[in-house]
């Protein structure tokens, strides 16, 4: 058990090469968060569309995200495809965890837009509304205040997750830890220092998240 | 309130003797220490083909499994595999995961601090490989060049004396692959790694040797009984040839003489 005095004095010496790190775990976070919801997004509205080709095409997709571990995927957009077209190593990694985050993100908006009463559907359809300008202006926003606590949920487990870019060289929190602390002998020290910062970044999102659903709430007074 | 205050102590009584779990070793009657009365455990990291690799019945094989095997059967025990990943085997022997390491560690400073060297058992380098096309000659046009390398090898460090974008992988081969499917300019592994790699249909190319080093079995430093008792192993496994038959087996050469 490494000392405490042991762990600030490496905690403070590495602060700068932590820092970056944590700067790439953001981005990646960020990025594959936003095109996760996008992605969610779409395939949660392909499945309520009642149109029966794009409710098995959103099926396929979530099956087969879900079904695989994202190791696996993320591997697959780095080695599999790299024969047919090289995806540069953010992209791979971003790119894995939107399409993962997005399977899940799919199933929360699916849940919440189902969750809306039908009797808003009705009324917004019977003052004339067409059915797509009610989803988008009436069920949709309610959806996503609803969205938002499974939402800040599915941000922290990416936020985590984000580890696994590790695996195929990323230099971000995870690996920094590991490689310094196998550089020292050491790893234990720095895998206490990499916690450290996981848990600075999982209190700056639930603070941003908490923060959005305040705000959302305003109409709830 | 008071359930939860005894949860938390439980907890952090939990995590304070795992952190500090260090395994007791049975002493022999020579005053060596070993995990198991009749066997040798030792570690590879099955990840460095044609070294250590996994086969179809998840069993390790390769040139320091067989050696580990032959070292084993030296000291009169049963030889007991332990798969740890390479970075990591420096401190599972430290913590007593296993009686000693055959894996191909190259004896340097920095990993004498914590652990104990055998006598080396084979003699290799490092060597920079690149994609056939590759301007990278030799350390010199490494500079500001991007260059991959197994986490825990002693490669990173020889790589950052020529630059400082460096690339860390679980795995040699892993390191390899990614240059071969055209990412990075370079790594640096072990030649014969390398050349075994090339032969797989990798897309790659050995460049400039870089320096001689040797290889060796690891041991914790406070087991000098057991030590010794290789040590007397692997000058009998070099003299009677087993050694070098196990070496011609895997790599068509023999690797574990001193080179001139």
């Amino acid at each position: 058990m490494p000392s405490f005095l042991h762990f600030f004095q490496i905690l403070t010496e590495t602060k700068g090469v932590f820092i970056k790190a944590m700067l790439l775990t953001l981005e990646l976070t960020a990025v594959s968060i936003l095109i996760g919801i996008a992605i969610g997004l779409f395939f949660a509205l392909l499945k309520i569309s009642k149109v029966k080709i794009l409710e098995s095409i959103s099926d396929t997709y979530v099956y087969l995200v879900r079904g695989t571990p994202l190791i696996v995927q993320i591997f697959i957009l780095y080695f599999g495809i790299s024969g047919i077209f090289l995806l540069p190593d953010f992209w791979a990694a971003s790119l894995a965890l939107a399409l993962h985050n997005g399977a899940y993100i799919a199933e929360i908006f699916r849940g919440t837009i189902k969750s809306v009463d039908k009797g808003q559907m009705e009324a917004g359809r019977s003052l004339g509304m067409s059915k797509a300008l009610t989803l988008r202006r009436i069920i949709l926003p309610q959806a996503f205040r609803r969205a938002l606590p499974p939402l800040g949920n599915q941000f922290i487990i990416g936020l985590k997750d984000s580890s696994l870019a590790a695996f195929i060289s990323m230099n971000e929190l995870f690996n920094v830890a590991t490689t310094l602390g196998s550089n020292n002998f050491d790893e234990m020290t720095y895998l206490l220092i990499v916690a450290v910062y996981y848990l600075l970044l999982v209190a700056l999102l639930t603070f941003v998240v908490n923060r959005v659903e305040n705000n959302l709430a305003v109409s709830d007074r | 309130m008071w359930g939860n205050k005894k949860g938390m102590l439980l907890f952090f009584i939990m995590v304070i003797s795992l952190l500090s779990a260090c395994a007791e070793k049975e002493k022999q009657a020579d005053g060596s220490e070993l995990i198991h009365k009749n066997q040798f455990v030792f570690a590879a990291s099955g990840e460095f083909k044609p070294f250590s690799y996994m086969k179809d019945d998840l069993t390790m094989s390769g040139f320091d499994i067989e050696v580990g095997e032959a070292i084993a059967k030296e000291l009169g025990l049963k030889p007991v595999q332990k798969r740890i990943k390479f970075k990591g085997i420096v401190e599972g022997i430290k913590t007593g995961r296993a009686d000693a390491a055959v894996a191909s560690h190259t004896i340097n400073p920095q990993r004498s601090k914590h652990v104990s060297f055998s006598s080396p058992y084979y003699y290799s380098g490092p060597q920079i490989f690149t994609r056939p096309d590759s301007n990278i000659k030799s350390v010199k046009d490494l500079t500001g060049k991007e260059v991959a390398v197994a986490k825990g090898s002693t490669y990173s460090d020889t790589a950052s004396k020529y630059t400082d974008k460096i690339k860390t992988y679980d795995s040699d081969i892993t390191a390899l692959k990614a240059l071969s499917s055209g990412r990075h300019d370079a790594v640096i592994t072990d030649f014969v790694t390398g050349k075994s790699a090339a032969k797989e249909g990798f897309e790659i190319k050995g460049q400039q040797l870089i320096n001689r080093s040797e290889q060796a079995v690891v041991l914790p430093q406070d087991n000098p009984k057991l030590l010794k008792r290789i040590n007397e192993a692997l000058e009998h496994l070099h003299k009677n040839g087993t050694l070098s038959r196990i070496s011609i087996k895997y790599f068509g050469e023999d690797i574990t003489k001193k080179p001139e």
